[in-house]
Formats: structure tokens, sequence, C-alpha cells
């Protein structure tokens, strides 16, 4: 039991150390001062502002739903590519798994513009569909590395026993290798979602004038800098993130049965 | 599959420069490897990316130290509810700006800031506490960022491990710490690895982090990419400097991936 | 029932014909894009403003290449007119189109690299000055020489901008060169060495800079003379000085690109833009210097602008910024570069 507590602790410290900016940002967002000096002095003048501010509640909301969709798309397509990655054998499979590190080694601002060029060769050209694709395709690596990270644990025995009982081969899927890449499914889209919503450059290059995304606004203030109104608008966010977190945790399992 | 169109298009930046140096326009595309030839012979950009080498192998030990325990925890020692709710806890934070997080890490790690401030509070001595602008706020910063892919990646290994077959060695009388290096260890492993490439791969690369935090010592490989395309609009070169960035990259992921396999395997 | 269509669909239309929407590019809160002045102007002409930002001047050439036709006005800085007029992606300015142009200055609409090509390709709407700042905390005086950025007390807490431009010119300016001809790239390298062990940070955005400042990480800085004004105007306890060795100048203009379908529109915002009613209010904000001279004598007596900026001995020590060639301005970003990597 001691090691329990131990291990509660720990568990604490690390949660500590990744919400620390997080709370700094939360309580920022209450600071009086514009430049977050302290000491702190209570305010409810950022969430008053925001609150009129349609700028930033659009590209927040244009964030939220172009990540929801980015992460849907990237998930679906990742978990597909990572399920034939891990079964079938191929000519050219060491190249494709190579190829996924790229987009996540090549700093973004190079992948925004090759996008971009790209893009406009084949006659798709700007706006959010653009948005959309560049960020699948800067989201997919992280999706396909999570799921095969899961199914490296896969027990094939069970797929054959599953077959030899005369599944059928989606019913195989389904019931047997879907539950158990489940978890690093939705660690996949928790991933994707992230890497939309906080991608920058590709959404820089491909967005239409005034179809701005949070993190454009938020780059694109460089000279002048943002406010803490920025800072309001992201504590609601995570805060709503968690509440419907904490909702899906009541209602489905997924952080793996064994 | 991920990403056909991009990467080939970027590398043609390095290569295929407009004659009078601009990225775009109604130009002359000429063949070249005078980016490249720049790029490799000059002694700063090697430094800067030895620099960089080193930022992010540092970052990575410390993720995995880090990560190992609190996914072992995770996926071993919690069980129910409370952790599904953790599993998404320590993903939450990712879902806000980076640059936004960095400025809070200002906050927290200047002087007179938060930490000095926390510290001070219960310090029965005077502490002057400034990290920011070292390293140390670099290295804090970035293992911020990429700590959870590390915990994820490695949670999902974890917690696939059989408790039968750790049982089984239990009651063949081995001892935790040698279940832990015979048995978890080796099957973590495929997810560990997974984690520390999502780590190591971008941080080589990273900018923001270094710039706001390093200060002065926050001049990194990737900065210097970014400079080219942001100062002096010198694309190509800069598309030249994040090839060879990739290819060594590449390279050392290619030279350890003998070691990885059998790691895995 | 189909009429009655008809006719509202139609009264709809009619206005909205003259009424264009015009695309603006410019740095994000640099004037253009205040709320209050988009609402007024599209009330007085029907126009509305839609903004487009860039984080960088090359950027700004970049967009202006790539999206021919998405632009109606766009600001650019004196030293890169020149650029943009000789590869054709602005237009000349017609004076009979901007009423307002008879009050500017007449020193500033002669600028040689606004007139590239011989002719008005940028109608001169701010300038202001790359100086610095200091915390009044750390400074109850305001120094009056650079030489407070190599001072051994300061160690620490002195910054100046990530941009090696701007880096070398004001190494110039300490070595008393010309920043538009220096001569001694060593004295300009051995100033700038013996400054890296003072600097704290490079700061790259105002962001950035207020809050060093405010939480007093840094206690001397460079800075613009327009985010300076905002800076203080929002209550942080800086001075800005213009100090003996002088400062390094630059004016901007708003041009409007050769690709522009809204020229009309574009030249009434123009014209609403250096407007004296326009400036005084954005200066009450922290504003840069106004082209104007009209609007200059329209503001109160204790405004930075007339304090600071009006004052002739101040405006005597400015070097104006001109444009500098792509090959000068890569050799000084390899120098900044070396020196940064060394650290």
């Amino acid at each position: 039991m001691i090691r329990h507590a131990f291990a509660r602790a720990y568990l604490g410290l690390i949660l500590i150390f990744l919400y620390a900016p997080i709370v700094v940002m939360a309580v920022m967002s209450l600071n009086a001062s514009e430049f977050y000096a302290l000491p702190f002095r209570f305010s409810t003048e950022w969430y008053e502002r925001l609150f009129t501010n349609d700028e930033i509640l659009a590209a927040a909301w244009r964030s939220v739903w172009i990540a929801i969709v980015v992460a849907v798309i990237a998930t679906c397509l990742g978990t597909m590519a990572t399920l034939a990655l891990w079964r079938h054998e191929f000519p050219g499979k060491r190249l494709l798994q190579a190829l996924l590190f790229p987009p996540i080694a090549v700093p973004w601002l190079i992948t925004g513009t090759a996008m971009l060029i790209f893009f406009f060769g084949v006659g798709i050209g700007r706006g959010t569909p653009a948005v959309i694709l560049g960020h699948v395709a800067l989201a997919l690596p992280y999706v396909i590395v999570t799921v095969f990270a899961r199914m490296q644990s896969f027990d094939r025995a069970l797929e054959e026993a599953a077959r030899s009982l005369g599944a059928q081969p989606l019913t195989v899927a389904r019931k047997v290798i879907l539950p158990h890449a489940a978890p690093g499914i939705i660690a996949g889209a928790l991933f994707a979602f992230a890497v939309s919503f906080d991608q920058f450059v590709v959404s820089y290059f491909l967005a239409e004038p005034g179809d701005s995304t949070l993190p454009v606004l938020i780059y694109s203030a460089i000279r002048k800098g943002f406010t803490p109104e920025i800072n309001a608008v992201s504590t609601l966010i995570i805060l709503v993130s968690m509440a419907v977190m904490v909702l899906a945790a009541r209602y489905a399992k997924f952080g793996g049965t064994r | 599959m991920a990403d056909g169109g991009g990467v080939p298009a970027a590398v043609g930046h390095g290569v295929l420069q407009p004659a009078d140096g601009c990225a775009f326009g109604d130009r002359e595309w000429a063949f070249t490897f005078a980016n490249y030839a720049q790029a490799l012979t000059n002694p700063t950009y090697a430094t800067l990316l030895w620099k960089s080498l080193k930022l992010a192998f540092w970052v990575t030990v410390w993720c995995v130290i880090l990560g190992f325990p609190c996914a072992y925890i995770l996926a071993r020692m919690i069980k129910g509810r409370a952790r599904e709710v953790l599993f998404l806890l320590v993903i939450l934070p990712f879902w806000s700006n980076a640059l936004v997080r960095v400025f809070s890490w200002a906050i927290v790690l200047r002087g007179n800031g938060v930490l000095d401030r926390a510290v001070n509070a219960i310090s029965p001595w005077e502490v002057d506490l400034n990290l920011m602008f070292s390293d140390t706020a670099m290295v804090i910063g970035l293992v911020h960022s990429y700590l959870p892919y590390v915990i994820l990646t490695t949670y999902l290994s974890l917690q696939a491990i059989d408790d039968t077959v750790i049982e089984a060695a239990r009651s063949l009388g081995a001892r935790f710490p040698r279940i832990l290096w015979r048995l978890i260890l080796p099957l973590a492993m495929p997810g560990l690895i997974a984690g520390a490439v999502l780590v190591f791969v971008p941080v080589v690369g990273s900018f923001m982090e270094p710039r706001l935090l390093g200060g002065r010592v926050g001049t990194t490989y990737g900065t210097l990419i970014e400079d080219q395309f942001v100062a002096v609009f010198n694309w190509p070169l800069g598309a030249a400097l994040s090839f060879i960035l990739l290819a060594v990259v590449l390279v050392i992921l290619a030279a350890a991936s003998p070691a990885l396999r059998k790691a895995t395997s | 029932m189909k009429t009655i269509l008809m006719t509202t669909a139609l009264a709809f239309v009619a206005p909205m014909a003259l009424a264009d929407e015009i695309r603006v590019l410019n740095w994000q809160g640099y004037g253009t894009d205040l709320d209050w002045a988009i609402a007024a102007f599209t009330e007085a002409t029907g126009h509305t403003v839609v903004h487009e930002y860039f984080t960088s001047e090359q950027e700004m050439l970049t967009k202006l290449r790539t999206n021919p036709g998405a632009y109606d006005v766009v600001l650019i800085n004196s030293a890169f007119t020149p650029q943009a007029q000789s590869e054709g992606l602005i237009g000349p300015i017609d004076a009979a189109k901007v009423p307002n142009l008879a009050d500017v200055d007449p020193a500033l609409v002669a600028n040689e690299d606004l007139n590239a090509g011989g002719a008005l390709h940028g109608v001169p709407w701010t300038w202001g000055l790359t100086s610095f700042a200091v915390n009044t905390g750390d400074f109850p005086e305001a120094p009056t020489s650079v030489s407070v950025f190599w001072d051994p007390a300061l160690k620490g807490r002195v910054s100046i901008r990530d941009d090696a431009l701007e880096a070398v010119q004001f190494a110039a300016l300490a070595t008393g060169q010309n920043i538009n001809n220096i001569t001694d790239m060593e004295a300009v390298k051995a100033k700038l060495t013996e400054l890296m062990p003072q600097i704290a940070a490079f700061w790259s955005a105002e962001t950035d800079w207020n809050q060093n400042m405010a939480a007093g990480q840094f206690a001397v800085a460079t800075y613009w003379s327009g985010s300076a004004a905002r800076s203080m105007s929002e209550g942080l306890p800086v001075a800005f000085v213009v100090p003996e060795e002088g400062a390094i100048g630059w004016l901007d203009g708003l041009s409007i690109p050769a690709s522009s379908t809204k020229q009309d529109a574009a030249y009434a915002f123009i014209d609403w833009m250096i407007a004296p009613d326009f400036y005084v209010k954005w200066e009450a904000e922290g504003a840069p210097a106004t082209s104007n001279t009209a609007a200059a004598a329209a503001l109160p007596e204790d405004s930075f602008n007339r304090k600071v900026l009006g004052d002739p001995a101040t405006v005597a020590r400015v070097q104006f910024m001109r444009p500098v060639p792509d090959d000068v301005r890569e050799s000084y970003l390899a120098l900044w570069q070396e020196l940064k990597a060394a650290q």
C-alpha cells in the first residue's frame, strides 16, 4: 500500500507539472494586468472584452470544429492505414512506414508552403477544405504511430481463434481487433485534435483572409501582441473540453480493459 | 498515405531555386545544389545542429524518465473510472495554444515569478530563483510540451500486458525489479520507442520554446530555419537546411533501428 | 409575389453595387484594423473592410506576388517600396483621389523611396523611430547615450530585437556610422560581440517585450516609438530615449496593388486613414507619428508624438532607413547568426 501511496503522489506531481502553465493561463485570464504582471489583481475585464470580441469568438469556434472534423477523418484513415501496415506484408511497406516521420520532422513552415504550392497545383486552392486536408495530413502520422504501438501487443492467436470458430472477417474486426485497438484509436484521435487545434502554419498559409483560426489570430498578432482575452478563451475551451471528457469517461470505457 | 504531396514539393524547394532567390512568382526555376553547399559548409549551422541534437536527446531522456513511471502507474496500478479520467487529463493541456503555454511558463519561471514566489513563501531563507532565459527553462518547456506522447504511447503498451504473465513470473519467485527489467520493460518497449521518436523528431527542429524561454542561449537549428523563412525569406536555403535536418534525423533513426527492432521483438 | 421579391432584392442590391469590400494587408493591430475606425469608415462610405496580416515585409511581398487581385490597400515600409514598385506589384497614386494628401508633410511626399520609378507609389502615412526604452524603475533619470547597453551593471537585463538588420544598424549608430552605408563592419562586429554577454534575451514581439519589461527582466531594450507610446498609454513604466548617437527612422506608406479591382474604395480608405480625425483618436491609444501636418497640429500638447518626436533637435539626429540590397541583408544575417550561435 505504501507503494500505491507513493505512486499516487508521483502521478499527482506529474499532473501538477502538466497543469502548471494551464492554471497560470487561467489565473492570468482573471488578472487585471495586460502584461501578465504580478502581483495578481482580480478582474473580469478580459472575459467581458472576450464576449464582445466577435473576431476571437469566431476564430475559436472555427478552430474547434475544424479540429473535430480533422480528428474524425484522421482517426478513420489512420486506423485503417495502421491495420493494413500491421496485418499485411506488401511491397514498399518499409518505405511507407519510413515516410511517416518526415511530416513530423519537417518544420511546419516548409510543409505549409509546400502544401500551398501543391494545393494550387492540383486546383484545390486556398480555403477551409484545403486547411482540413492539410491538418489531416499532419495529424495522420500521430494517429498511425499511436495505434500501431497499441497493435504491437495484439495476440494474433485471438484472431485465428475467432476465425476458426467461423467468424467473418468483418465480425473479427469489429469484435476482436477494434476493441483491442480502441484505447490507441482514442489516444490517436485526441492527438489529432491537439495537432489540428494548435496548428498555425498550415492554417496560416491555406486559410482565406478573414477565416482565421485561433492560432493564426494569436501568431499574426506578433507585432502588437495578444491580450489576456486569449487566455480567457483558451481557459473556456479547456473547461468545456474537461466537462465533455468527464462525461465521456462516465459513459464509455476507453482506457482499455484487461 | 500520409502527406503524399507536401514533402516532395518541399524537397523541390531546396533544389529548384528560382534564379533570383525568391520562392514565388513567375520566375525561371533553375536546378542548383548551391543551397545545400552553403548549408553544409557554414560552421554556424553545424554548431547549431549539434546543439539541437543534444537538446532533443536530453528532452527525450527526461520525457522517458518522467513518463515511464507515470504510464506504469496509470496502466497497472489504477483501475476503473479514475484511470479513464486520468488518461484524458494527461492530454487535455494540449488542447490549448502552444504560444500561450510558453508565455505561461515564462510567468512561472522568471525571477519574481510564480515559482520564485512559491519557493520563497515556504523556504525559511531567501532564495533567488530565476530560471528564465536558460537551458533549464528550455528543457522544462519542451519536456512539458512532449511528455504526454511518451506517457500515452507507453501506457498503451503497458496496459495491454496480460496480468497472468506477471502473476506467473511472481509465482516463480521473481522480484519486482527483475519483473520490471526482464518482463515489463521489454513488453513496453514498442510504446516507449514510439513515444521517444514522437518527442525526439520534432524537438530537434523546435524553435518557439527555445526562442522565448532560452533567451540569449536559445538559438537553435530550428530558430535558424525559422529566420530563413521569416526574416530573410531565403526559402530555398531554409528548405535546404530543413532537409539536412530531416536527413540527419532519418539517419539517426535508421542507425538506431537494429537496436530498436531487437528491443521490440 | 414575384415582383415584390424582385423589388426587395433590388432595394438591397442597388446600394450594395456602390459599396465594395476592400481587403487591406497590414501588420495586425497597426491602425487600419481598429474597430471604431472601420465602423466609422463603413458608415461614411458604405465600403466594408477585411484585413489580412503579415508578420514580415518579405511575407507581405510574397503575398502580393502570389495573390494578385486579393488586396486593395497594402502597408509598405518605404525601404521596400522600390522593390514592390520594380516588380510591378503596386500602382502609382493618383493624388487627385486623395484630398487629404494636401496636408501631408511635403518632405515626406517627396521621399525618394516612396517615389520609386519617378511617381508616388505610396501615400506617406506614419513614421517613427527604432531606438530604445528604459524601465523607469531602474532609470529615474533617462540615459542620453546608447552606451547604457554596454554598462556592466546591467548585465543580463539588456535586450535587443532578434533582427539582423536592426542589430547591425544599432551597432552602426553606436560606433558613429551611417546606417545606410556601413563602412567599418569590423567595428560593428566587435561592438555586437561585446554586447552579447550583456543580453538576457532577444525579443521578437511587443507581447514579450512588454511582459519582460513589466516583470523587470529587462532594464533597457531597443524598441519602436509607436510601440513605446502604446506601452506607456497602457501604463507600463518605461521611457523612450532618442540618444545623442541618433536613432533609426522609418516611414510607412499606404499603397494600392496594381491588381486591385476596387481602386476607388481603396483611395477612399487611404484618404480616411491619413485624415486628422482618425489620427488624433488613434494617437490617444498609442500610435506612431503622423505624416499629416494638420493632424500633428491637432494633437494635445502633452501627447507622446508631440513631445518626443515633435522636437526638431530629436528629428535632426534621426537617420532614415533606405532600401537594403538582398546580399547585404544576407551578410548581416550571417554575422548575426554567427554571434547568436556562439552563445
